[in-house]
């Protein structure tokens, strides 16, 4: 029973009146307690070297471009247990983040080399490299980009070898929940590709617990 | 002279006041006045003699006597001053209407003891309120306000300060042109112009309309002259100035927009912390009050360093009773700390959380109240929530201890706080289950008080979050399936919301948690079913349709479970719930109801094809088909996930029939067939109708086999 489906995925302008309401759509996939499982290719060249990663999503603020939650990479070389490492996000919503990252040694330059490897960035381009992406509406766009970046380890100590140095571009497709994502450090080897799925807990169907603080 | 002091015993001296001499009379009066000005203790112990009465009684009685009147007045206004005890004895005295009269008193020293009395009983909140709306009552109140007496006006303008409380009564100030005259006695004495700045806040209070008066007097040179209030010299008149403009801020926002402005004030408040008394002592309530809710003010307030400078105050403030200051002090942070992760995180590093800990425990209710709140803001932080750094013994064991407090607002205060803190990631929980938490918050969420239920519930609801087996067991253990399913049915629709997304948390993790919702003949279910037909608020049926989300993801049993609760039953409604959810006007809740269909229609399961003919029955997949491009890009893709797997899940089934080589073959055969020459095909259709005795329409039989067509393509190009 194939239904068509009409597609408005083209990156409409802001038309400035209010910018507030242009944030990007809220996600049943990307909400607190949703988990994701896939690989991170730590070399490029060697496409056999791959960590198995999960993700959990722990907390969402929409309103200031809000995400963190836990990543846990499950055979790291020269690591006795699964390394858990506790993330924070940047949603580039253009009201709280846009597309230039101005810290964490990233150059705009930086930025769009690391961006064009979506190929759902593309539309965006030529407008990012203008201005950030400041006047691009992403509320209806079905990709969430967003700046992933590492706080500290959970399970194990900074003397375990291994760095949180860096910070990883993310594209979460709405359509399905699957996260895309590229490693950026000046001292770790270059393009390091992140690629999970929307994990919906095992059962038969999408499972959903939810929280809400005071 | 021993025998003279001996006489000047409190109950002596009471006996003196009933003399008939009146000069015997007015030096006993001033004796009394004497011993009790500034003192409290003695104020309280002659209140308990019957001080009081008699001294009203010589007020009364002393009509032409200037002297006796002026003294008993005064040491009426004595006993009125700061003292609850004091204002309800010369109130119930009866003084009131003889101080009154005193103002008309043609005598000037008369008239200024009967103001100076009076204004001591309005500032206490046990003064009867002046009906200003009373014609009467206005004109001689403007003669107050008018009056060359500066005790006087302050008289008037505390019966402004206390009575004026409606928008109706201040609408009745402005026209009879109260504000030019307050804005005159800002030129005054010091007195004066306290008092004035108090009633003009009180006045202007979310009264944009008197707000606008007062801003176009004398050319905006009221504003300015109140915005220079703010560096007097004298703090309690900065104090007022600042409250007047927050007032004034509050109920027209577009007259403080200026950035400058509000910095200052926030500035001032918080250096007024180093003013001892009454000045010091309020400034962090108006400081809270100026920063609730409003995350520009308490960005600017961070820029200043206010996080660093109120935890400084906080070490200093004294902790005895009454402790205002301490208390202003933890609300200020809490608001402060509400909004920002850079107030929390500058909080945390400053080591302040001990003593926030430490009041916890204090003896003033307030304070404890302000801790919890302190504490709630604080624990917003997901990241030091993440990292279960409010897990400790020392911060749990005290909160829960706060859940048997005498005092109901801090046990709601206790619960926020606790709410917050229970959402752990690191399966630190065990700790609130050792602490006896569960146990007492299951007791709150029967209580009588709805904010106790709510609360509580919500608390548990947070604890049952990706809460282990273990956990969840021990929650249903002391909740009883019985009390859930009370709570589910709770006349609140708050209650019901949490109350159903704390079921939802606990059938989150397969099927033996999905199994709680049966038990006892399916209270549960049964239960989240009712409200989800009934319930008229949103929010109650989002959390009801997750539940049953969740339980869609179970086996076999647990689906058909939900499909029997969902769709219409023979003689009862004759529309899906889901197919209402659908056509709301609410996003999350069609994303909700979509995700139901999507667990019901998961391909691979069973009895699938059964379900998805069945929802179709129903006509909602003919709803979601509709959907396709609806203006809610999650449900909108949603929708698609759930069409996919309704032709899917033909598919799948599809396959069961045309089960063994032969089928196989005969399927490979129609896959270079036309479409038409397929249709034509008797033996596959009938077997399809048979098998599929809901898809009796031509055109659906088509959509069939198109898709049929499309799967066996991929089939043969997976055999290639």
């Amino acid at each position: 029973m194939p239904v068509r489906v009409v597609e408005n995925s083209t990156p409409s302008h802001a038309s400035g009146v209010n910018p507030e309401c242009a944030l990007p759509p809220a996600c049943s996939l990307l909400s607190v307690g949703q988990a994701f499982a896939g690989t991170q290719n730590v070399s490029s060249v060697q496409k056999d070297e791959a960590w198995r990663v999960n993700v959990k999503i722990q907390g969402c603020d929409l309103d200031h471009g809000y995400l963190c939650g836990t990543m846990e990479a499950l055979n790291v070389p020269l690591a006795d247990t699964p390394v858990v490492t506790f993330w924070e996000g940047e949603i580039v919503d253009i009201k709280n983040y846009t597309f230039f990252t101005k810290k964490w040694e990233a150059t705009s330059e930086t930025d769009v080399r690391h961006w064009s490897k979506f190929p759902s960035f593309s539309p965006l381009l030529s407008q990012v490299e203008v201005d950030g992406g400041k006047s691009l509406d992403l509320s209806n766009y079905p990709y969430i980009f967003m700046r992933w970046k590492e706080q500290n380890f959970v399970n194990v100590g900074i003397d375990c070898g291994l760095t949180i140095a860096g910070f990883y571009y993310v594209c979460f497709s709405c359509t399905d929940g699957s996260i895309n994502g590229f490693y950026y450090d000046p001292n770790s080897s270059p393009f390091q590709k992140l690629e999970l799925k929307s994990k919906n807990g095992g059962g038969s169907g999408f499972r959903f617990s939810s929280y809400q603080l005071q | 002279m021993p025998a003279s002091a001996a006489s000047n015993r409190p109950e002596d001296l009471i006996g003196r006041l009933s003399y008939a001499e009146s000069g015997a009379k007015l030096k006993a009066l001033r004796e009394v006045k004497n011993q009790i000005i500034g003192n409290r203790t003695k104020k309280i112990s002659y209140v308990k003699l019957g001080a009081v009465p008699r001294i009203v009684d010589i007020l009364a009685a002393s009509e032409d006597d200037a002297a006796l009147l002026i003294q008993s007045a005064a040491a009426l206004g004595s006993f009125a001053c700061g003292v609850d005890a004091g204002v309800r004895a010369v109130l119930d005295s009866g003084a009131y209407p003889h101080l009154v009269r005193l103002l008309s008193n043609p005598d000037p020293k008369v008239v200024d003891a009967g103001a100076r009395s009076l204004k001591m009983i309005f500032q206490s909140k046990l003064a009867p309120k002046y009906d200003l709306l009373k014609e009467k009552n206005m004109e001689f109140f403007l003669s107050l306000l008018n009056s060359e007496n500066e005790n006087v006006t302050e008289l008037a303008a505390s019966i402004i300060t206390h009575s004026c409380e409606t928008s109706t009564e201040q609408k009745a100030l402005c026209d009879a042109m109260v504000l030019p005259r307050l804005i005159c006695l800002l030129d005054g004495s010091l007195g004066q112009r306290d008092a004035s700045l108090d009633s003009l806040a009180t006045i202007l209070k979310n009264n944009s309309e008197a707000v606008s008066k007062f801003v176009s007097l004398n050319n905006g040179r009221a504003l300015r002259a109140v915005i220079e209030l703010t560096k007097d010299r004298y703090p309690r008149t900065r104090l007022l100035a600042c409250v007047c403009l927050i007032a004034i801020g509050i109920a027209s926002p577009h007259h403080m927009q200026e950035l400058e402005i509000k910095t200052k004030l926030i500035g001032i408040l918080i250096k007024l912390l180093e003013e001892p008394g009454r000045a010091g002592d309020e400034a962090p309530f108006t400081l809270a009050q100026l920063i609730a809710n409003k995350e520009d003010l308490q960005k600017l307030a961070f820029g200043v360093k206010a996080v660093e400078r109120l935890c400084n105050f906080l070490q200093k403030a004294p902790l005895t009773p009454p402790a205002k200051r301490f208390e202003g002090i933890l609300l200020a942070l809490a608001e402060l700390c509400s909004k920002l992760e850079s107030c929390r995180s500058e909080f945390l590093s400053l080591q302040a959380l001990n003593i926030v800990l430490t009041a916890l425990k204090h003896d003033c209710a307030e304070v404890r109240i302000a801790a919890c709140n302190c504490i709630k803001s604080i624990s917003r932080s997901v990241k030091n929530l993440s990292a279960g750094r409010f897990t400790s013994e020392t911060i749990v064991a005290p909160l829960v201890q706060l859940l048997y407090d005498p005092v109901t607002s801090v046990q709601v205060a206790a619960l926020h706080a606790i709410s917050n803190i229970v959402v752990d990631f690191t399966n630190h929980k065990l700790v609130f289950i050792q602490n006896g938490a569960v146990k007492q918050l299951v007791q709150l969420s029967k209580s009588m008080d709805s904010k106790l239920r709510l609360n509580a519930v919500w608390a548990l609801r947070n604890l049952a979050f990706l809460a282990d087996r273990i956990r969840k067991d021990s929650i249903l253990q002391e909740l009883t399936i019985s009390t859930l399913a009370s709570l589910i049915y709770d006349p609140e629709p708050p209650i019901q919301e949490q109350s159903l997304a704390l079921v939802c948390n606990l059938v989150d993790g397969g099927v033996d948690s999905i199994e709680h919702v049966f038990l006892e003949d399916g209270v549960i279910i049964n239960a989240v079913a009712k409200q989800v037909w009934r319930a008229t608020t949103t929010e109650v049926c989002i959390q009801g349709m997750y539940v049953f989300s969740n339980i869609a993801t179970g086996n076999e049993l647990h689906k058909e479970a939900v499909m029997h609760h969902l769709l219409p039953q023979a003689g009862g409604f004759t529309q899906s719930v889901i197919i209402r959810f659908l056509q709301g006007t609410e996003s999350q809740l069609r994303t909700a109801a979509v995700w139901c269909i999507i667990n019901l229609t998961y391909p691979e399961s069973p009895n699938v094809l059964d379900r998805v003919a069945r929802l179709r029955q129903a006509g909602i997949i003919s709803q979601i088909k509709n959907m396709v491009n609806d203006p809610c890009l999650d449900v909108k893709y949603r929708v698609r996930t759930a069409l996919e797997q309704c032709t899917f899940g033909n598919c799948s089934i599809s396959l069961y029939l045309l089960n063994g080589v032969h089928w196989f073959g005969f399927s490979l055969a129609i896959y270079w067939e036309t479409t038409v020459l397929l249709l034509s095909s008797d033996a596959l259709l009938s077997r399809c109708k048979l098998a599929m005795n809901t898809l009796v329409n031509l055109r659906e039989m088509i959509s069939f086999h198109v898709s049929l067509f499309f799967h066996m393509l991929q089939l043969v190009k997976a055999l290639r």
